[in-house]
Formats: C-alpha cells, structure tokens, sequence
C-alpha cells in the first residue's frame, strides 16, 4: 500500500538535496507527506481492524564462524564447509522454516496483503543455496502472496558467493542487497573475527556491481578495536568510491557472552574513548552527507529513494511477520521471540503446527507501551515522531508533556522541532496555545533529534521520554499505533 | 526484633517439647541437686517466650523465697570484644538458666545488629538461681544452703547510651568490671569504670580470655592497680571460652556484692531500667524495684509523665517472660501495663503506686540529641513506607527524636536526633534490617549556636535552615564540644597527637598506663568526630587505638555555612556548618568527590562550593558525547525497549536539582568526606 502510491511521486519530487542543511530533511518532507494521510487512514487510526503484516523476516543462521562481537542465534558450520548444499544441517533448517511459515496462522485470505517486503537476515543467508532460497520464497508466496514489486533484501558476506550465486539469487528476485563489509582493513578484519579479508571485499562488491544489482548496502562497523580515525576515514571513502546506494554505519556494541565482552570494556584502550567513538559518528555523518548519501536513520544513509524499506516497517511500528531461528514478529500487538536453540526451535515449529503455540498477538496493547514504542522507533529516524497522529492516538495533553520536556533540548540543539512543512521551528517562536490550532503554520508537527549530536545522544533523549510516557494518568489502550 | 523467627523455630520444636514436658520435672530441684556444670534438664526453651510459660511449672517460682539478702544485682561492664557477652551467655548456662549449647550465642544481645557488631544497644536483664553456701562449706553438713536470685543487668557498653548506663547501674550494687588479659585496660573500660565507681558500686575486675597465647594478667593488674587503685589479688582470672576460672565468679558476686538496700515496707517506688514494644503485650518494661513489692493487679503511676497504669502481668526475665504475679523489694524483672508506646517508658523513670507520695528517685533525664542528620527515601514515593518504619523504629527506641523537613533536592523525609553516632548507625541499620526501608542520609550535623546582630540566637540542627546571606551579621557562633579518651600502644602517640590537632583537639591531659601504653584525654568539637574520625584513629594506628568520649560544654568557634550549587543552583540536602580554617579544604574535597559521582548529562554541570555568594571550589563535568544504540531492527525492539526503560528506571531514582540529576550514591559518598 505504501510503495504504490509514494514511490512515483518521491522519485519526481525529490530536490537535489541541500548542500549543507540536513539534505534529508528536504527528502523527508517529501516522502512523508504524502505518506502521512494513507497510513492514518489506512491503519492506525482505526482500531477496529488491525492491520495485517505486509513484511516478512527470514533467518538464515549459518555462518562459516562467529564473529568476535556476535551475539545472533547463529549455527557455526565450520570454515571448511563451503558446500552448503550438501549440508543437511542446512536443508534440514529450510524443510523446518517451511514448515513454520505454512503452520502459521492467517486472519485474512493471502489475495488481501501480499507480502511487500521480504528480508534474508543472518547469520549469512548468502551461505544458503540458491535452490533453499527459491523453496523459502515459493512458500512465503504460497502462503501470503508476494508483491510482484517486492522488496527482497539478502543480507551476503565477501567471499561467501561468486557471481554465478549471484545471478541465480537476482532471478530468484532478490533486489536488494546488503553486503557485510565491516571494514576496509586486513588487521581490523581479522581481530574482530570476520571469515573474509580485504581481498573478498572489493571481489564482493564488484560481483554485486556487475550482476546488475541496482539498491545495495555497504555495512560498516565504527569503534571497532584499535580502530584509528585514518582507518575509519579510509572506510567512508573506500564505501563511498564504490557507489552503493546505501550504507549502513554500525557502531560496536560489546555485547555480554562475547568474545569481545570477555576481552573490551567500551570506552577503554584498545577500544576506543566515547569522545573518540562520538567523533567516527560524526565523521560518517559529514562525509555521508557530503556524498549526497541522507541520514535518514540513527545508523542508515542512503541515496534519494533507497532507503530500506523493509526496515522502515520496524521504525514505523507497523506489523511484520518473521521466521526462524530466534526471530522476532510483531503481529497482532505481539512482539514475539522464536527459540534461539535449534532443537528448542523444531520443537516449536511442531507445536505451531499441533497448534499448541500462537505466535500472534489479540491486538490488545498497553497503550503506554504502544506510545513508548513509537516513540523509540520513530525518533530514530529523520522524519521523526509524527505529532499529528501521536495526539490522536494519546491525546493533546500526551504531546503537550513530550514537547515541555524536550523544550531545554530544543535550545541546547539536540532536538529539532518542525512544523508541517518540516521547517524548523525557532525556539523563540515557540507557543504552544499554537498546538490547539491544528492549522496554523508554526505549530509543531514533529519532533527530531538533530544530526549527529541528538542522534549521538538518542539513548538520554528516549529514555526522558520513556520517563515523561510514564508518569502520564492514563492512556487510551488503543490496538495499534503506528510511527509515520 | 526477630521474634518471627523465632516463633518459626519455636514451632519446630514444640513435638520435642511436649515430649519433654510429659516427664513432669521441678526444674528448680532438678538444677539445685546438679553440680555447677552438670547439663540441667530444665525445661526450657531458650528460643521462645510464648511457650516457656506454658512449660514451666509455675509454681515452682516464689520469690517471697528470696528476701533481699538472697538478692544481688549487677552488671558486666567491658571494653568492646573484651567477652562480655559470652561471660555473660556462661552465666547463664552456670546457672541452667540457659541450656548450654541450645540458645543462642551472646544470648542477651537480641538484635541483629548487636549481634554483628558485638555490642549491646539496649539494656536487658535476667533472672538466675544459684545455690551457694554462704559459709563455704558444701551441703554435706545436711544443711540446705540457700538459693540465692542473681540478676544480671546487662547494659549498653558506649558512650552514646551512657544515660541508660548509669540508670541501669543505679539499679545495681556492683559489677564484674571485664578486661581482656591481652589487651589490658581501653578507653571504654575507663569510662565504664568511672560510671561504676561514680555510682559508688562494688567492683569486681575479671581478667578475660587468660587462654589467649599473648595473654598478660599480671600486666592488666598492674595497669587495674595504676588507673583505679583496684587490688590485684581482688582480679578474677576467667576464660570465658574454655570454662576456666568461671566457678569464682558468682560466689565472688555474693560475697563482695551488697544485697539490694531498699525497704520492703515502704512504698514502692521502681526505677524503670527501658522497655521494648511487643506485638502482642504492647509496651513491656524492665524494671528494678527498689522499695515496697509489686502485685499484679496494682495501680502504678509514672513520675515523669504522671500518667497511670495497672500492672497486668508482671514477672522475671528468667530468661524470658516468666509471670511470677508480684516482685519484691530489689528484684528485677519485667511488667506489662498497657502503655501504648515506648515514649510514655522513659528510661530512668520512677513508677509508684497511684495515690501514694513517693519522692523519685534521683538522675532522671530527658534524652539529649548530639547528632542530626536528615532522612530521606531513597525512592521519593517510598515516603509513607518510610514515616511507616520510622514510626514502628521509635516505638522500641524513644530516644530518637523526629521531625518532618523537606528539602528541595530530596523531597519529603526527616530530621532525626541521635544520643550520638553509634546510635545514629544502630538506627539507620535497624531501619534497613528490620523494616527494610532505604534511606539516603544527610552528612550528620552537631547542634549549633548562631547569635545575630539583634541579639536572636537560632540553633541549627540542619545547615540548610542557616540563611546563606543572612540579613543579620552572625556576631558569634557556639559549638557542643566532648572529652575524648583516648588509649594507645605509644608508638603511636605522634600519629595521634597530629590527627587530633587536625580535628581542633585541644590537650587535657597526657600520661602513660604502663610502659606501653599512653592514654590522652583532649577537648575536641564533636563535629570534628561525627563522621570518620573513628575509623582514621584505627587505621593510622593499626588497629591498636581505644576511644570514647563524654559529652562536653559548648564554645566559641569561627563556624561558616558552606553550600554546595550545581549549575548555580544550591543543593540544600548538601549544605554543611564547617570551621572557617576548614572550608576551603573541605570544599574542594566535596566538589572533587562530587565530581567522580555524578554522571556525564547531556550538558556540561558545574560542581560549586560556595561561603555566601563567595564561590571557594568549582569542577565541571563535561557533556555526555555518545550514548546511542547501534541497531534497532525488528528483533531488537524488545531488548532495546527494556534497556531503555532500565535506564528510564535508573534516572527516576535519581534526585534532581534544576536540570541535574543526582544519583543517590552522591549522598553517601559526601559521608566520607569530613
């Protein structure tokens, strides 16, 4: 529903963006504007009928090892185990996500909302023969129905597939790629544990290239260990050299039950300060943006029109469907964690299909919860939080307590206020009896964390939000609220 | 006070007891017909009050047995760790008041808190039997020697209760004054000794823990001799742990200790020695009775309050609740008279029959407060729970007084007057222990004098209620001072001495014990000690250091308000009093710590101490630069939503002042800086 009616219109609205101002903000207005009034029509206003997911993750967990940072529920199959096809560990897992997602529960017939996004996360999905893919995808189309212009993300490692692979995976029709490239350096590589070397990165990225892939993403890492400022710089201009039309910046996370958590402590030597790691956001940030790539998302940029959009689903609060191992759906109001375990899985697999299990939600929801994850999701993104259909969702008086309390943000720059033309608002400017007269032109209509510094802060920004949902008296406990 | 506990394990073993009631003992016969250290068969169960009553044969109890000749009561007095209580807890076994090996260690002491820090906080009796001929010869001669009612009163050993101790003394006529055989005389044996010989009280010195390797007797009664001309051969040497030297100890207490001196035909009048509140009985007072007799059923009245009772149980601790129905001239024991709370049983009080003109007996005080330091919840909601435990706290503890306060950075809490800062400690501990509230406490403050220009003079307990620029001129300002004791090995006076000068002590006196000892008495302002002085003396002294101190009179000092502002907003939860040669000093040491434990905010903090509009320290904290998650994907929704409210969660048990969020680790941390 989405795609249809905003793609055209993005492509021919879309300004050059501006040279030096957030260049996304002027993209957003754009996409978002003319989205706005379909989702609120469509969907989250309307109680009654919660929609029906329009998105479906896939986990494919095989990697040849386990990356040092790696906390995924991931199946290690071995470095020497290039013949996947061969491996039944594999084939066996695909027979299981089949047969999870045939089990799966449906309210509405499949004509009704074929699937518009589909995305092959890892693990490395890159590993998986083509032939596996192919059944996974003839059983979501079986199943749901499959958009004829989907989008059809694959996450692929450098080294784990050749141009032949491939091909076979475009014609299959996957559209989209998102290639693990982490970092451009042979020593970074290897110490946090990556499965490939410089060698198969450009090897990669040339076969993505010349197969005719048109929307692709370079993944990096920032903060890595021992990671220097030079090295970081040579990563942004190598990515942006090779013209993919997104890119996805990560930053470490040490994650418990790692390697790396054993070893790092964030913020110490060899990892680097937080004013050192503040400085690789930035970095990216400004030479992104300088290659006309829009900070559209805390950790994603991309060329006008290439933002992911079956991530944007998540940011949105919108519904998705998702399957295997130690995936998470979000249907029916609930967000829901498949086992993380093999066995544990095909155990639920066989329960689902005894219909012992229900991955699915009623559609009733906490409202205050509802509003907390809007809240989270959409302040990550560029566009930010939508107050038009957060107020009616929660009410007047539920906008009224965010904008008081980012207020003191506003002047120290950390948060942006727009009005519906996505104009910032001066903090002179700002009166808040103009938010009871929904036309007029200064009244806020979204809340954003400014680029890099409100970004770089989300987590304080969210967490006083959270703090402010909290202490609100009551809530509508509205079904479904999405971001817009 | 643990008696859920108890009455948990009471009911385990009620099977074993019923059993054991069936074999029909006299206990009383039983245990006089066994040797000292014979196991008595008594029926006793020393973990229960509810059921000793009902196991006891009753009558086997007369106390118009025990006319005051066969009465003695005394106390144990010692240094901390010297072994009272385990003197004490053999004793009682002796006595098969107890049943060895079945209560409790250090029996007496009952809460929690005395029994981790070994010390005693309120007073407790108990009631033994002992068969002693008076003439020395054993009771072959055919003839019954007579039984005689020993009552241990057993008294808190620290300065801070130093009122309960001289009331409780009042109610003896001598003591087994302990010191340990390694460690010899400490301060607090000097101050116990001097309560004891001020009362005029028998003194009996026991030489402890004579089994120790490092055990010196003959030195410890040479320093008996020098410090208070006590008789080396009059010291009893004991171990309480092997048993050894024991069975001197209580002919020794019936020999030298005078009977109780009261009148029996007079009116009664009892010292009432302190009183604990009981879920079921309500208030339970000891008492000492010290002319006229007591019976169930009269009607008492309290010289302090003036308010009128009727006794409606009354007993001995022996060692528990034991109704006997009437207390005689020089017995202690226990009565219950419907007093609602512990504040209407001052300790130290005279109680007489209603209608009959007694002339109290003399020393009654009303509790002083040194020491006050605000209490706050640590979760600002928790208030209620908090007025709850406090509350609940002071009705076992009168001697705390407590008023409402606010404060600007904290919310709503209290303002808490202590005895001293032991007491303050026990009841910030049995706060948390026994009623599991969490308070943050404000940096204790001494009551101070301020005078003005118009001649007003205000008492500060709290500094924040001292205005900053106050319209007056301050012309002058007075601080309570004390008489520190002080025992150390003398390699150590040096250390001493520069510590002390540090703190403003100002020398009385200066001399040595032995040839390794030196004892120092020094004036010294109590704010100076309050907080961490204590702890400093153990460590620059090893651990070897002994102190106590007495309440002294006030002085003059140069004393300024030092305040402390974040982002140019004072915190007034962190005020301090503090000497003018000292502010600067402390100044810095609170905005440097303060520094190192407030947390980066999204804006730079400036840390500031201020005299008056004078700004004396500042630190800045600079901007948080990154807190950001990486990722947020479908999967991650869950995880990150919690972590977010785990940090949501973390900023709400934060106190704020202006923009800055304090965490409650600040006020504590503030503690430690003097």
């Amino acid at each position: 529903m989405l795609k249809s009616t905003f793609t055209p219109i993005f492509w021919v609205l879309t300004p050059k963006p501006n040279p030096q101002n957030i260049p996304s903000k002027a993209l957003t207005r754009n996409f978002f504007t003319n989205s706005t009034p379909l989702v609120r029509h469509n969907a989250s206003l309307n109680p009654a009928t919660p929609s029906t997911p329009a998105s479906a993750y896939i986990h494919l967990p095989f990697c040849r090892k386990r990356c040092h940072y790696c906390d995924f529920p991931i199946v290690a199959l071995g470095s020497a185990s290039t013949q996947t096809h061969l491996d039944p560990r594999v084939s066996n897992y695909i027979n299981w996500l089949c047969r999870e997602i045939t089990a799966t529960k449906v309210n509405q017939p499949a004509s009704s909302t074929p699937l518009q996004t589909v995305y092959f996360g890892g693990g490395t999905p890159s590993l998986v023969p083509p032939a596996l893919v192919s059944s996974v995808l003839e059983t979501l189309r079986v199943k749901f129905g499959l958009c004829e212009d989907a989008e059809i993300s694959m996450e692929m490692d450098p080294g784990t597939f050749d141009a032949e692979k491939m091909r076979e995976m475009v014609a299959l029709g996957v559209n989209r790629v998102s290639l693990g490239v982490q970092a451009f350096q042979e020593e970074l590589l290897r110490s946090c544990g990556r499965a490939h070397g410089v060698l198969e990165v450009h090897e990669a990225i040339g076969v993505v290239k010349s197969c005719g892939v048109e929307n692709w993403s370079v993944d990096l890492i920032a903060s890595l260990p021992r990671q220097s400022s030079e090295m970081w710089e040579e990563s942004l201009r190598l990515t942006i050299e090779s013209q993919p039309t997104h890119v996805s910046v990560y930053d470490l996370q040490i994650e418990q039950g790692t390697k790396f958590g054993r070893l790092y402590s964030p913020g110490e030597f060899p990892m680097p300060s937080e004013t050192q790691s503040a400085e690789f956001y930035k970095m990216a940030s400004r030479m992104l943006s300088d290659a006309n790539y829009n900070h559209y998302e805390i950790s994603s940029y991309c060329k006008s029109g290439y933002e992911c959009k079956h991530n944007f689903i998540y940011w949105k609060n919108k519904p998705f469907y998702a399957f295997g191992l130690g995936s998470a759906s979000f249907v029916g109001g609930l967000r829901f964690s498949r086992p993380r375990k093999v066995n544990d899985y095909i155990n639920f697999v066989q329960n689902l299909e005894n219909g012992l299990v229900d991955s699915s939600g009623d559609g009733h929801i906490q409202g205050k919860d509802t509003a907390m994850d809007v809240v989270m999701l959409s302040l990550r993104t560029a566009q930010g939080l939508d107050l038009r259909s957060f107020q009616e969702s929660f009410g007047g008086s539920a906008v009224l307590s965010l904008l008081e309390a980012y207020k003191p943000y506003v002047e120290s720059g950390l948060v942006v206020y727009l009005d519906e033309q996505r104009r910032t608002i001066r903090i002179d400017d700002l009166n808040y009896s103009f938010l009871n007269k929904p036309n007029t032109e200064k009244r806020v209509a979204y809340i954003r964390l400014s680029d890099p510094e409100g970004f770089l802060l989300s987590n304080e920004l969210i967490a006083l939000a959270f703090g402010v949902i909290d202490s609100w008296k009551d809530c509508f406990p509205y079904q479904e609220a999405e971001a817009t | 006070m643990g008696y859920l506990s108890k009455a948990s394990r009471t009911l385990r073993q009620s099977n074993y007891l019923s059993l054991l009631c069936s074999l029909n003992f006299n206990p009383l016969t039983n245990r006089i017909t066994h040797g000292r250290f014979s196991v008595t068969r008594e029926l006793f169960c020393p973990q229960s009050r509810q059921y000793s009553t009902t196991t006891r044969d009753k009558s086997a109890i007369d106390l118009s047995q025990y006319p005051p000749e066969l009465v003695r009561n005394f106390s144990i007095i010692a240094h901390v760790d010297h072994g009272k209580s385990t003197l004490a807890d053999r004793l009682l076994e002796l006595t098969g008041t107890i049943k060895k090996g079945h209560g409790q260690p250090q029996y007496l002491d009952k809460l929690q808190v005395e029994r981790e820090r070994g010390i005693t906080v309120k007073a407790q009796t108990a009631t033994m039997f002992y068969k002693h001929s008076v003439n020395g010869d054993d009771c072959s001669d055919g003839k019954e020697s007579p039984n005689f009612l020993l009552n241990l009163i057993d008294t808190p050993g620290h300065v801070d209760f130093s009122y309960e101790v001289s009331r409780s003394l009042a109610a003896c006529q001598g003591v087994l004054l302990v010191v340990d055989a390694a460690q010899g005389v400490q301060a607090q044996t000097v101050a116990n000794f001097y309560l004891a010989f001020e009362s005029n009280l028998m003194i009996v010195p026991v030489i402890n823990k004579i089994d120790q390797p490092t055990a010196d007797p003959d030195r410890v009664k040479a320093q008996l001799k020098s410090m208070f001309d006590l008789d080396p051969s009059d010291a009893l040497l004991t171990s309480a742990k092997t048993g050894e030297g024991l069975e001197q100890i209580l002919p020794a207490v019936i020999k030298r200790i005078p009977a109780p001196p009261g009148r029996s035909e007079s009116p009664l009048r009892m010292l009432l020695l302190d009183s604990y509140y009981d879920e079921y009985k309500g208030v339970i007072c000891h008492v000492a009775v010290v002319d006229g007799i007591l019976r169930k059923g009269d009607k008492i009245s309290s010289a302090a309050t003036g308010q009128s009772y009727e006794a409606l149980d009354i007993g001995i601790m022996h060692p528990e609740l034991t109704p006997t129905g009437i207390l005689l001239t020089g017995q202690v024991g226990y009565v219950v008279s419907g007093m609602r709370s512990t504040k209407e049983a001052r300790v130290g009080d005279t109680i007489y029959h209603t209608r009959t003109a007694v002339e109290p007996l003399p020393g009654f005080k009303p509790a002083k407060h040194m020491v006050f330091s605000g209490l706050y919840p640590a979760d600002g909601s928790d208030f209620e729970a908090l007025n709850h435990a406090i509350e609940r706290l002071t009705c076992n503890d009168a001697s705390v007084s407590v008023t409402k306060e606010t404060s600007t950075a904290l919310g709503l809490g209290f303002r808490c007057g202590f005895l001293g800062l032991l007491h303050m400690d026990v009841f910030h501990q049995r706060l948390e222990q026994e009623y599991g509230a969490h308070v943050i406490s404000t940096v204790p403050t001494v009551p101070y004098i301020f005078e003005f220009s118009d001649g007003s003079k205000l008492e500060v307990q709290n500094p924040a209620s001292l205005p900053s620029n106050p319209k007056q001129k301050v012309t002058a300002c007075w601080e309570p001072t004390v008489i520190a004791t002080i025992i150390i090995p003398s390699e150590y006076v040096g250390a001493v001495i520069t510590l002390v000068s540090e703190r403003r002590g100002q020398q009385l006196e200066y001399s040595f014990i032995d040839s390794q000892r030196a004892f120092m008495k020094y004036r010294l302002p109590l704010r100076e000690i309050v907080v961490d002085f204590y702890n400093e003396l153990k460590s620059i002294t090893s651990g070897y250091a002994s102190f106590d101190y007495e309440d002294s009179d006030y002085q003059q000092a140069d004393l300024v308000k030092l305040d402390i502002l974040l982002n140019g907003q004072p915190v007034d939860a962190m005020a301090t009093i503090v000497h003018s040669t000292k502010a600067y000093r402390v100044g810095r040491e609170l905005t440097e710590k303060l520094k190192t434990v407030i947390d980066r905010q999204m804006f730079e903090i400036t840390i500031q101490a201020a005299i008056g509009s004078k700004v004396i320290a500042r630190e800045t904290i600079s901007a948080m630069r990154k807190n950001v998650l990486a990722k947020c994907y479908g999967g991650d929704v869950t995880r990150k939503r919690k972590l977010l409210e785990k940090q949501k969660e973390g900023k709400k048990r934060m106190k704020r002042v202006g923009s800055v969020d304090i965490p409650q680790e600040a006020f504590h941390q503030l503690l430690k800086v003097s």
